[in-house]
């Protein structure tokens, strides 16, 4: 099979809440850029539309029973308002689907409570909320991830990109593109309190994945996900090279509360901080191959010094000028 | 959002029927205070502020002397607390305090589910507690909690009063109940004390941290006044900031959050803002401002926030810096909304020409975006730099420092 449990080559997606805006500019330029990978779309009260390239559905039931296309369906990619995210999910996961992408953000934390709860409960996997999609350039892409042309950041190679920031995702696909590496799979997790796919829940999908030659970790402070993924390197389960980023030191020097960026990242109760996160990520670093990159753009040599072989040749002087310069 | 303690029990412990004091609030000694600290034969008088640790900066007073209660109520109910002015004070009656215990309610990232946190050493700082005295309960199943399920918990955690153990179960899943149906991030009682009232003993909660869910279902600020996060009011730019996004869904520029530096950040994306303030301040650059463009906002928008943030007082310098947007038209962002506010600024004489410049962007139109805003750079003198994204987004902070060197004689800040 062609790419991982989070987009290959049979995923079939369903857009539930088809037709809102966000949603229809996706499911145009996702099926302008890779057809066939979104297979239909659940609006109620906007059964038969004709105005998406994908035949549009009252009722997820409807399309699951649908001839041509209901069979098909194995993911759902969900852009409905925030209160209606658990509704959405639950009639997913009573459908049998199985593989979930929240994209909406701001979803009730409570809400976020009991879909983790479900997801478990039903064996499912569920990314986000607040996810920006999944992106494996040799299959395609789940979301908006990439925008109108994803080939300024994404080529094909070997690196695997988890990062909670949708678009420091493309951001990092690009600059490592420029570097010379490419992408096998980006996947923005989200960065919301409960996070249903995380840093953990992605490294054990892919440890035995031989498409991965490197991970790349981009981290933010709150929460304990990015502690959760250094102890399963510690632990010796996950072998592959790790270049991780925790942005966020700078939250420290402020009053605690001080929200900023995504609504985890919030340093609460002197815990899930930007330091302790990376302190765990460096002793990890200590008997495995993890290492931490002080600024972002550190990333690249981080990954260069942990001998994740270059996908094709490097693009970018080390220099680069500036395109307009009004100073001397 | 955080809730005031006097918000937090008239709103929620009422309701929910978790036990607390006799209480009343005021902004000043109005009769309702004064008649109240004469009925108590001793108060405890407590600032209302969002910051903690209050009792160690002596905004909380234990008052046995009545003819001094009304003076100290007037300093607490006025008096900043680490910088924060009080919103006033509530005066409790005192209690006979036999225990204190330690309890609350938040998210659990490591269990993804919410959890109880009780421990019988309450009452100062709950990071003061030895590790091995606190226990968690974690809630599995969220929409059924029952107190045989506590009592349970507490039996194997080996509770010491077992006089207790029924109305303690009782109050946990009481304060549960509030944080669940509520709609909470933390609910923090510390410390639920034991206290004697005549023969018996009786739960108190003698305190009330609460943090609203900001994306709960019905939002917070619809519920209580809109506060900052800083501890401290508002200031004028961040109130202006908050109306762009006011009933307009396009896209949001209102997230602005003044802070005391010289170098201005018109920074795009959640991620993309985050790192670029974070590698500026690791920098040594004394950042003036934290903000979060995104989602496509027009043109108006976006012009709104330059002018609010190029009004600052005292600025040295600008960092336009985001990475390749997926869906942010950079022509209408930078191209028309920034390049507008800078046209207008100069036309009305209050743009700095000593202003140093970098910009780093990508994303939808940039190259007609960016082509726009050199334009304009030049037509207005405006001096500095402008890249695409073959700069990685954070080498943009860094040459900003460099030109700052260059041409200012910047000292930047030494990090350690």
């Amino acid at each position: 099979m062609k790419g991982p449990v989070y987009l290959n080559e049979n995923t079939g997606v369903v857009v539930i809440g088809a037709t809102g805006r966000e949603a229809s500019q996706v499911i145009k330029e996702s099926e302008a850029l890779y057809p066939g990978i979104i297979k239909a779309g659940v609006t109620p009260g906007k059964g038969g539309s004709t105005e998406l390239p994908v035949p549009i559905f009252d009722t997820l039931s409807q399309a699951r029973k649908d001839p041509a296309v209901g069979s098909k369906i194995n993911t759902a990619l969900i852009y409905v308002p925030p209160a209606s995210v658990l509704d959405a999910v639950m009639e997913c996961l009573d459908a049998e689907i199985k593989v979930l992408y929240i994209i909406t953000e701001h979803v009730p934390i409570k809400d976020s409570a009991i879909i983790y709860q479900e997801k478990v409960r039903r064996k499912a996997v569920i990314v986000g909320g607040t996810s920006l999609g999944c992106f494996v350039p040799s299959v395609g892409r789940i979301g908006a991830i990439g925008g109108k042309d994803p080939s300024i950041a994404f080529r094909q190679g070997g690196l695997l990109i988890i990062s909670k920031s949708g678009g420091l995702t493309v951001t990092t696909a690009e600059m490592f593109k420029r570097r010379g590496w490419g992408t096998y799979c980006a996947l923005a997790i989200g960065g919301d309190i409960i996070s249903n796919t995380t840093y953990a829940d992605v490294l054990m999908q892919v440890k035995d994945d031989p498409n991965v030659k490197g991970v790349v970790m981009l981290g933010e402070p709150g929460g304990s996900y990015e502690e959760q993924a250094a102890e399963l390197i510690s632990s010796g389960v996950f072998k592959k090279p790790v270049a991780a980023f925790i942005s966020g030191r700078f939250q420290e020097r402020m009053p605690e509360g001080v929200a900023f960026g995504h609504a985890g990242a919030i340093v609460e109760r002197g815990m899930g901080k930007a330091t302790d996160k990376i302190e765990r990520l460096d002793a990890a670093g200590k008997k495995h191959p993890v290492k931490v990159a002080f600024y972002y753009h550190e990333l690249v040599s981080a990954i260069e010094s942990l001998g994740v072989p270059r996908d094709f040749e490097d693009s970018t002087s080390a220099h680069v000028a500036p395109l307009y310069s009004t100073i001397g | 959002m955080k809730l005031y303690e006097h918000e937090a029990l008239e709103s929620i412990y009422k309701k929910f029927q978790i036990p607390s004091p006799k209480f009343v609030f005021g902004v000043e000694p109005t009769e309702k205070v004064r008649e109240f600290i004469e009925k108590q034969p001793a108060v405890v008088i407590k600032s209302m502020v969002l910051v903690g640790k209050r009792g160690k900066a002596g905004a909380v007073k234990v008052v046995s002397d009545k003819a001094k209660a009304v003076e100290v109520f007037q300093d607490l109910a006025t008096r900043e607390v680490y910088g924060e002015k009080s919103v006033g004070a509530i005066v409790c009656e005192k209690l006979d305090i036999q225990k204190e215990y330690y309890l609350s309610v938040t998210y659990s990232t490591k269990d993804r589910a919410p959890a109880i946190t009780f421990s019988e050493h309450g009452g100062m700082e709950v990071e003061e507690i030895d590790h091995s005295l606190i226990h968690t309960y974690i809630v599995h199943d969220v929409r059924s909690v029952y107190p045989y399920q506590i009592r349970k918990f507490l039996v194997e955690i080996g509770f010491s009063d077992p006089e207790m153990l029924r109305p303690l179960s009782e109050v946990i899943v009481s304060v549960y109940k509030a944080f669940w149906e509520t709609e909470c991030r933390l609910l923090e009682i510390n410390p639920l004390v034991v206290a004697k009232v005549g023969e018996k003993k009786k739960l108190v909660a003698a305190d009330a941290v609460v943090l609203l869910d900001d994306d709960a279902s019905v939002p917070p600020s619809v519920r209580f006044n809109a506060r900052g996060g800083m501890g401290r009011p508002l200031t004028q730019r961040e109130q202006d900031a908050i109306l762009i996004d006011q009933g307009d869904h396009r896209g949001k520029a209102g997230s602005y959050v003044e802070l005391d530096g010289d170098i201005a950040l018109m920074t795009f994306g959640g991620g993309g803002s985050t790192v670029t303030a974070e590698t500026a301040i690791e920098a040594g650059l004394r950042v003036a401002n934290l903000t979060d463009i995104g989602g496509n906002p027009p043109a108006e928008k976006m012009y709104k926030i330059a002018r609010i943030i190029l009004s600052k007082p005292g600025l040295k310098a600008v960092l336009v810096c985001g990475g390749t947007a997926s869906n942010t038209r950079i022509d209408v962002t930078l191209g028309e909304g920034l390049a507008k506010a800078l046209d207008d600024m100069k036309a009305e004489g209050v743009l700095n020409p000593d202003l140093v410049w970098v910009v780093r962007r990508s994303g939808p139109e940039y190259v007609k975006g960016l082509r726009m805003l050199h334009e304009c750079f030049v037509r207005n003198g405006i001096k500095g730099e402008i890249y695409d994204s073959q700069l990685p987004i954070t080498e943009a902070p860094l040459r900003l420092k460099d030109l700052l060197i260059k041409h200012l004689n910047y000292k930047p800040e030494q990090i350690v």
